[in-house]
């Protein structure tokens, strides 16, 4: 008796992991077939171009995870529940800043849009869910893969909104796995930034002068991994059935950089090039969270409107940096037979590529 | 002999003048809401009018020789600083004859005037300029330097620092007053002995108005920096220092500075920022003087002075008292 072939539905396709994970997946058994939800056609055509995907393996249905159903009507609806075998949910809103109704509406009632069309897929077997391991929120110390509580808060409603999906998958009744990536930064062979987020924005605001401190200890850890990585450990690890019910960390865990030695790699690197050099822009002063929020206050008081906006950008994720995790990766290590790349190996790589392309208009928009 | 240079006595002088945040910011001479300035810790500051920066220059000086009946024939070296040439002999309420640079008139300097008016007979004269409210530290240094290496023995180092009378009275937040000081190094001093310096000067940010974000975040790591630097210069831990002595700028700012240094802020002098504002070079020296009038420095505490100067130098005094 042959296996059925699976065919796997996935949202988050156009994003930063999505269609890596897809095109992975594809490449590695070549009878999967694919259908991605996407919100604008057009737009998936050029990703799927750009991906390479092969030809009549991945047809694309229009929808959107905020609306029930997912949007879709039921000539689209009829053949998914004839044919899907596993999903692999990878859309969000990552915009650290969104308030909470906002992070909600895609990250939590996505969730249960997605779950609520898969009750009708007889034959779905896998409900695989892209998570983050900061719905760790404000906690801190070890966190375990299978740990899930949130009763620390979060430092923003993105943290929180990935902690609420996570308990409506595990409260699906699915055969169900988890993944918690760590913040992805780069590709890990040549450093490239695929997608900006708040790491490179904290970045060029200390490349720029524009962040005089940090809340953090200088033994706390920068948790942060490749887009690479993230993908091929899903593409693996999605459809394995002995992982039914399991949280996975995809996240540097042991490989993390202290923030001291972060910020020695990165004005090493900087300090390469003379014309930076040369402005002597002093490295942050790392201090605790009381004073760091003292420095945003003055900061609003004297209303300077550029640095202001920077201090407000980095207000989103820099607490993050005074509440040192050192996450476990265990379970997810010995899936994969090996931890994720050490920060220390590729940093240096991404930041000689982020000053080498100009960084990006979105990371200028904050700093300029 | 031996010993160390020190700072063995201080005088200052300040305009007749004085004005409320308040009233300044009704006059139209701030950028910054009355109310924020008032909350960083200024009340008021002072205001040349009629005086010139020299007058309150030569005041200081005199006072400080008067004062310390000092000989005015054994100083050696007076050090002055200040708005050049003819700009200084102009009372604060009259325009500056700018012409006077086309002309022979622009060689008419206050240093050389305030030697002959003090009867400093065998004292040569040293111009500094381009510090900025760390004029008088780097003024100190040249001082301490000669002290050691030319065996001189008494360096008058002198300060005048005003806006014109109609000027803009806040700088980066900070409300400013017009004063001058006058510090006499010693070669061998039996109090306020400085046992460190530590001067940085960061070129980039020369152009502080195009760079005043930059500046206002460079500044408190390279404050951190160079305070530790000086702490460490002279032998001790941060533990040791009995006062910071400031330049008068926002209490928030030396909050947060203080904060990143792990000192309490009780070891902030800070009397005189709401009654004087930050007179620009200054500060410091006319602080310590209040202090040790005030009796809350005492023999033999371990004083730090710190100054930042507007583009851009960050600068360091370990001094015991």
């Amino acid at each position: 008796m042959s296996v059925p072939h699976e065919v796997v539905f996935f949202t988050g396709a156009t994003g930063l992991v999505g269609g890596d994970v897809l095109r992975r997946m594809l490449a590695a058994d070549p009878a999967l077939r694919a259908v991605v939800l996407v919100r604008d056609a057009g737009r998936w055509e050029q990703v799927s171009t750009r991906l390479a995907l092969p030809a009549g393996r991945v047809g694309a249905v229009v929808g959107d995870v905020t609306r029930p159903g997912l949007g879709l009507s039921a000539d689209t609806r009829v053949p998914l529940a004839r044919e899907i075998t596993a999903v692999v949910h990878a859309a969000a809103d990552v915009v650290f800043s969104h308030p909470l109704a906002v992070a909600r509406a895609v990250n939590v009632a996505g969730v249960r849009h997605v779950l609520d069309v898969a009750a009708g897929w007889p034959r779905l077997r896998r409900f695989a869910h892209v998570s983050t391991a900061f719905v760790a929120g404000r906690r801190v110390g070890r966190i375990l893969e299978g740990e899930e509580r949130g009763d620390a808060g979060w430092v923003n409603a993105y943290e929180q909104s990935k902690h609420e999906a996570e308990w409506l998958v595990r409260a699906s009744g699915r055969d169900w796995v988890i993944f918690r990536p760590s913040t992805i930064v780069c590709d890990s062979a040549a450093g490239g930034v695929t997608q900006y987020n708040a790491v490179h924005l904290g970045l060029r605001l200390l490349h720029d002068s524009l962040a005089p401190m940090l809340p953090a200890a200088a033994t706390s850890a920068i948790d942060v991994v490749p887009r690479d990585y993230v993908a091929a450990a899903i593409a693996v690890l999605a459809l394995r059935q002995d992982l039914a019910g399991r949280t996975l960390q995809l996240c540097a865990g042991s490989g993390a950089l202290p923030v001291d030695e972060l910020l020695d790699v990165t004005w090493r690197a900087w300090s390469r090039r003379p014309e930076w050099r040369r402005r002597g822009i002093p490295r942050p002063v790392l201090t605790d969270i009381a004073t760091y929020h003292r420095f945003e206050l003055a900061v609003e008081e004297t209303g300077d409107s550029k640095l202001r906006q920077a201090v407000r950008a980095l207000s989103y994720f820099a607490p993050q940096l005074a509440l040192p995790k050192a996450f476990d990766t265990r379970a997810a290590d010995a899936a994969l037979g090996g931890p994720a790349p050490a920060v220390r190996t590729y940093w240096a790589r991404m930041l000689e590529h982020l000053v080498s392309v100009g960084w990006c208009e979105a990371v200028k928009g904050v700093a300029a | 002999m031996t010993g160390r240079p020190g700072i063995t006595a201080i005088a200052y002088a300040l305009p007749a003048c004085s004005r409320s945040v308040r009233e300044l910011g009704a006059a139209g001479q701030l950028q910054t809401d009355p109310e924020v300035l008032e909350n960083f810790g200024f009340g008021r500051v002072h205001i040349a009018v009629a005086e010139s920066p020299y007058e309150l220059a030569y005041r200081a000086a005199a006072r400080l020789l008067e004062e310390q009946a000092v000989d005015a024939a054994s100083i050696d070296l007076v050090i002055y600083s200040g708005p050049p040439g003819t700009l200084s002999l102009t009372p604060a309420a009259q325009p500056w004859n700018g012409a006077a640079l086309s002309s022979t008139a622009r060689f008419q300097y206050p240093g050389t005037l305030l030697q002959f008016e003090l009867g400093l007979l065998n004292a040569s004269v040293l111009g500094i300029d381009q510090l900025a409210c760390s004029t008088l530290f780097g003024a100190l240094r040249v001082a301490r330097s000669l002290c050691v290496t030319e065996g001189i023995e008494r360096v008058l180092c002198v300060n005048a620092e005003f806006f014109p009378a109609a000027a803009g009275r806040e700088a980066v937040f900070n409300c400013t007053s017009d004063a001058a000081c006058a510090v006499l190094v010693e070669r061998v001093a039996l109090r306020n002995c400085i046992a460190a310096s530590v001067h940085v000067t960061k070129g980039y940010y020369w152009d502080g108005d195009a760079l005043k974000n930059e500046i206002v975040a460079s500044y408190f790591p390279t404050s951190k920096h160079v305070i530790e630097r000086v702490i460490a210069a002279a032998g001790w831990n941060a533990a040791d220092v009995d006062w910071i002595i400031p330049h008068n700028v926002s209490l928030r700012s030396w909050e947060l500075l203080l904060s990143l240094l792990a000192l309490p802020n009780t070891r902030l002098w800070t009397d005189n920022i709401a009654r004087y504002g930050h007179s620009l070079a200054g500060d410091n020296f006319i602080n310590l003087r209040d202090a040790l009038d005030g009796g809350a420095v005492r023999p033999g505490q371990k004083l730090i002075l710190f100054s930042y100067g507007y583009g851009a130098h960050w600068t360091a005094l370990a001094v015991e008292a």
